[in-house]
């Protein structure tokens, strides 16, 4: 890695010569989230105070801590990132990072980062981006547009249910959501471990953040690198929304959503067909 | 008269502490109330051992708690991962810390009180009579006390810590026991601890940078004026009750405290009553600068001025009455300038006259008593060269306002304290850690059994390998 | 149906022989084979995915070493490694199905840049995860009915393609940056064509096999044979 960033001030350095410092900015600013810049020096030195213990010193998840960690720590010279505003395939922004460090992986053993200021975690994502020659040659993609939410209804989470059975999310995240479909079981990532689907039944929060528009960002773009692909090409924005109702009424805490299906079930539960082979019809 | 708990002192202090005391039987003073070792600081390896992360994640240098660190402490010892109960660990993880310093130090005091013939006994120390002043010296290599240290969290928001803790000759207390419920009706503004605990100080002096005999204590927070007969200090585990609350990141936290009077022994020894603590800080994210927090504090307590007696004036436990307050109220901060860090404290401290003069409030004060009241503070300042190498420095002084005994020498028991050091961290993994730690300190007090005008000077060198498994 | 994957798999071999170009086109073919122990296939237990066990009555094997008569192995990519001098770029689609839970075909090989569409024949749902390191690592669900999801690669590389729906569907994109490319079929054999007379690397890979490369020099017109002999191990 030392010699990427050695290549990247070079390079920085002859920007500067060349008197194309204004179009290349890029260069000079490493990470960008709002109003501030995060910078390499500064991110390698909280990298090796917080980060180096799982992700290790070359950054490929391989610290010393990662043959106890399950699931593994991200290896960041594969520049593959689950929580990402931006679709299957594209790098995520500098944002998107910065959430995911701030927010931490819930049922993981990535903490919540909230503590330490903006600033020193903008510089850990300028840090982190060095690891993988992709943040040199690409750029991040574009996020992914969310329309505004509408109103859940019984019936908008009755049409969720039926695309829960149609596109199969049962087979891995079970019939109740509970992470023990037919396929749970083998579920493995893109380094080939075992990894496990999410069990709505007991997590109060997703993997990629706790709100509706975190739960629609993470089926629409996929959490890359893991089993869980992106839906994009196959739901529409009003589907999507009805598929987050219902995943909504999945979880152990009390939602709106899952108060307007448990009035709904009150008076129509024998109408359903349980979710699986062949299920899933009202 | 007041039940008096001093803790095991090293020998060179207790002389000290006997020289300062102007009055037969009575009171100490604070510069060298407790030895280093007995204030042993706190970091546990099993957390980095459950939570697979480095020291450094959690401490600026072990033991000094970081941002980041201070979050975890105040959720409960939890990363609030959905992965913090016992359930989600290995069944080989056991969270016990062993910790111990051995270590080689040198400590001098000066116009100590000793016979003029060696083996001829003539001199009273307390009184000075019959005595000659001397410079004492004592060097060598030593063992600090233990830490076992058992935390961790007994199932999601329930969480314990349990410290057992040995003086250099096995003999244990439990310096810590308590049970933390923690998101209490799920806000994290809900929290209570129960048990014996260090109080919720901004400037922890059970997790500094300081070891040295007299370093290894904040005077601010365990000064007491010539002859007082309180037994309170700030820096002492109490034994109480304690809500506590924080926002997501910790920037702003609180605590109430409500204390038995007992400084901390466990048995119901003193008296019914109770004290109170409070505290409250907020830290704003300073950009490049770091993370800056300003707390206030405020210690109401009470202690007994007399105790039921039987069997020839011995104190029954539990029977003490004749209250009388004290107080300690002040500022406190922690600041950073990128590597560098400040810790700024400022103290004002009262003790009713019957403390103040060690007299039971059914007795007679002598003339001239009054509140024995002083202003104390320190200026601490850290340089981080990495996470591994950090330099410590600190400057502190205790100033009376108002002797105990109007008319008594302005000036009676100040004293100004200077340490400095360097800790370097060759081990720093997510499992153990060593530490070599390398100190100096001075503390120059005001006056001796001799005179008023004889400023005492005690000093400490100390380097020691301090381990933790 | 089943004629589009028959082309899809055809155009793979034919790709090179379209003859672009006036020069002199020469040929190289020949066979792969192996010496050594190739593990055994074995057949796919689809318990788990009740649509895809009525479709083979009888079980399919593994397809990570397919071996047939005379020690010749099938879905080898032979390509031209080095010596391409700026051939046309190959521009028909490559196909890539999906059907009773196998890919078809197993190896798919492209050129860079050229069109790829991934089908689902099935009537239930995959997810195509592309398990790429150098070009971007992408995972997208493709349920019963879905149009084809059609790609391109920009980088060269070996991409292992799994459905983690599906644990046992494990496939190859073979991205090139040569237009000359060939996947042996199952006698082993592949044809590279249209190539102007000059010295070429010819590459063989395996994806349990391994990689071997030979020199040849095509004069003209001609056509030459270049063997391979992969060692195959057990395991
Ligand atoms: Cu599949």
């Amino acid at each position: 890695m030392r010699p990427i960033i050695r290549r990247m001030a070079r390079m920085a350095a002859l920007s500067v010569l060349l008197g194309a410092g204004g179009t290349t900015a890029g260069w000079a600013q490493e990470s960008q989230v709002g109003s501030i810049t995060g910078h390499t020096d500064a991110g390698k030195k909280l990298y090796r105070r917080y980060c180096i213990g799982c992700h290790g010193p070359s950054g490929d998840g391989a610290g010393e801590n990662a043959p106890w960690i399950d699931p593994k720590p991200r290896d960041f010279t594969l520049a593959v990132f689950k929580c990402r505003s931006t679709p299957s395939g594209a790098l995520p922004t500098d944002e998107d990072l910065f959430n995911a460090i701030t927010r931490g992986f819930v049922t993981t053993y990535m903490p919540q980062w909230r503590p330490l200021t903006a600033q020193n975690r903008t510089d850990l994502i300028a840090y982190i981006k060095t690891f993988s020659p992709k943040w040199r040659s690409g750029k991040p993609g574009t996020p992914i547009a969310i329309p505004a939410e509408p109103a859940p209804t019984a019936e908008s989470i009755l049409r969720g249910r039926q695309l829960f059975q149609r596109m199969e999310c049962w087979k891995c995240h079970g019939p109740a959501g509970h992470g023990d479909g037919p396929s749970a079981a083998t579920l493995t990532d893109n380094k080939d471990l075992p990894i496990r689907p999410y069990d709505f039944s007991t997590g109060t929060r997703f993997m990629c953040g706790a709100t509706n528009q975190d739960l629609y960002r993470i089926f629409m773009t996929g959490l890359d690198g893991s089993p869980m692909p992106s839906f994009a090409d196959q739901l529409k924005p009003a589907e999507a929304w009805d598929l987050v109702h219902f995943l909504r009424t999945l979880q152990p805490i009390e939602t709106r959503e899952a108060a307007i299906w448990r009035d709904w079930l009150n008076t129509h539960a024998r109408e359903l067909k349980p979710i699986g082979p062949g299920g899933g019809g009202r | 008269m007041v039940r008096r708990f001093l803790k095991a002192a090293a020998p060179l202090a207790m002389l000290v502490c006997a020289a300062m005391a102007p009055n037969p039987g009575g009171s100490t003073v604070a510069a060298t109330y407790t030895a280093a070792y007995a204030t042993y600081t706190h970091r546990i390896p099993s957390f980095a051992r459950k939570y697979n992360l480095p020291c450094s994640a959690c401490h600026t240098a072990w033991p000094e708690l970081n941002a980041f660190g201070q979050a975890f402490r105040d959720n409960g010892y939890q990363m609030m991962n959905d992965r913090d109960s016992p359930i989600w660990q290995n069944p080989s993880y056991i969270p016990v810390t062993f910790r111990v310093t051995p270590n080689w130090h040198r400590e001098g005091a000066t116009k100590q009180p000793v016979d003029p013939t060696p083996g001829v006994p003539s001199c009273v120390s307390a009184t000075g009579v019959g005595c000659v002043p001397r410079t004492l010296m004592q060097s060598g290599f030593d063992l600090s006390g233990m830490d076992l240290w058992t935390a961790g969290t007994i199932y999601k928001n329930i969480s314990f810590v349990l410290l057992p803790s040995a003086d250099a000759n096995a003999s244990f207390h439990f310096e810590a026991a308590f049970v933390r419920f923690d998101n209490l009706a799920d806000n994290r503004w809900v929290n209570l601890k129960v048990g014996k605990f260090e109080l919720d100080n901004l400037i922890s002096e059970k997790r500094f940078l300081f070891l040295s005999g007299n370093g290894g204590v904040y005077q601010s927070y365990h000064f007491l004026p010539a002859g007082d007969a309180n037994d309170f200090g700030l820096g002492d585990n109490q034994i109480g009750a304690e809500l506590s609350g924080h926002s997501q990141n910790s920037y702003t936290r609180y605590g109430v405290a409500l204390l038995s009077t007992s400084s901390g022994n466990p048995g119901l020894v003193s008296s019914n009553a109770y004290d109170t603590y409070l505290t409250f800080s907020h830290a704003i994210d300073a950009g490049k600068l770091g993370v800056e927090r300003l707390g206030v504090y405020a210690y109401l307590g009470r202690r007994p001025t007399y105790f039921q007696t039987t069997d020839s004036g011995a104190a029954i436990p539990g029977t003490g009455t004749g209250n009388k307050p004290f107080y300690r109220v002040g500022l406190s901060g922690d600041f950073f300038f990128g590597d560098f860090e400040l810790l700024p404290l400022v103290m004002h401290a009262s003790d009713d006259k019957y403390l103040a003069n060690a007299t039971p409030s059914n007795g007679t004060l002598p003339a001239g008593a009054q509140a024995a009241t002083w202003n104390a503070g320190f200026l601490e300042a850290h340089y981080y060269v990495s996470p591994q190498l950090v330099f410590t420095g600190r400057f502190e002084t205790v100033r009376m306002a108002q002797q105990a005994i109007s008319g008594t020498q302005k000036n009676l028991g100040d004293v100004d304290a200077f340490s400095g050091g360097v800790r370097w961290y060759p081990i720093m993994f997510s499992r153990a850690g060593l530490s070599w730690h390398t100190e100096i300190s001075a503390v120059r007090m005001q006056g001796s059994v001799f005179a008023g005008s004889d400023r005492v000077w005690a000093t400490s060198v100390f380097s020691g390998l301090d381990f933790d498994f | 149906m089943m004629l589009r994957i028959f082309a899809g798999s055809m155009l793979v071999v034919l790709v090179g022989a379209a003859g672009r170009g006036p020069f002199p086109a020469g040929t190289i073919n020949g066979k792969v084979t192996y010496t050594g122990t190739p593990p055994k296939a074995h057949p796919i237990d689809m318990a788990k995915e009740p649509n895809c066990v009525t479709q083979h009555p009888t079980p399919v094997s593994t397809q990570d070493a397919v071996t047939g008569p005379g020690n010749s192995v099938r879905y080898v990519v032979v390509y031209i490694a080095a010596g391409d001098q700026g051939a046309p770029a190959a521009t028909d689609t490559v196909h890539y199905d999906q059907k009773g839970c196998m890919y078809i075909p197993h190896v798919a090989a492209m050129q860079v840049h050229q069109p790829l569409a991934i089908f689902n024949d099935d009537p239930h749902s995959h997810n195509i995860h592309p398990l790429a390191r150098i070009n971007p690592e992408w995972n997208k669900s493709q349920p019963k009915g879905a149009p084809p999801i059609r790609t391109t690669w920009e980088q060269p590389e070996f991409i292992a393609v799994k459905c983690n729906v599906h644990p046992w569907m494990h496939g190859y994109f073979a991205v090139l940056a040569t237009p000359h490319f060939s996947v042996t079929d199952t006698t082993g054999a592949f044809m590279l064509a249209g190539l102007p007379p000059g010295k070429y690397t010819v590459t063989a890979w395996h994806e349990r096999f391994g990689t071997q490369s030979q020199e040849v020099t095509i004069g003209g017109a001609e056509t030459k044979t270049v063997n391979f002999v992969l060692t195959a191990k057990p395991y």
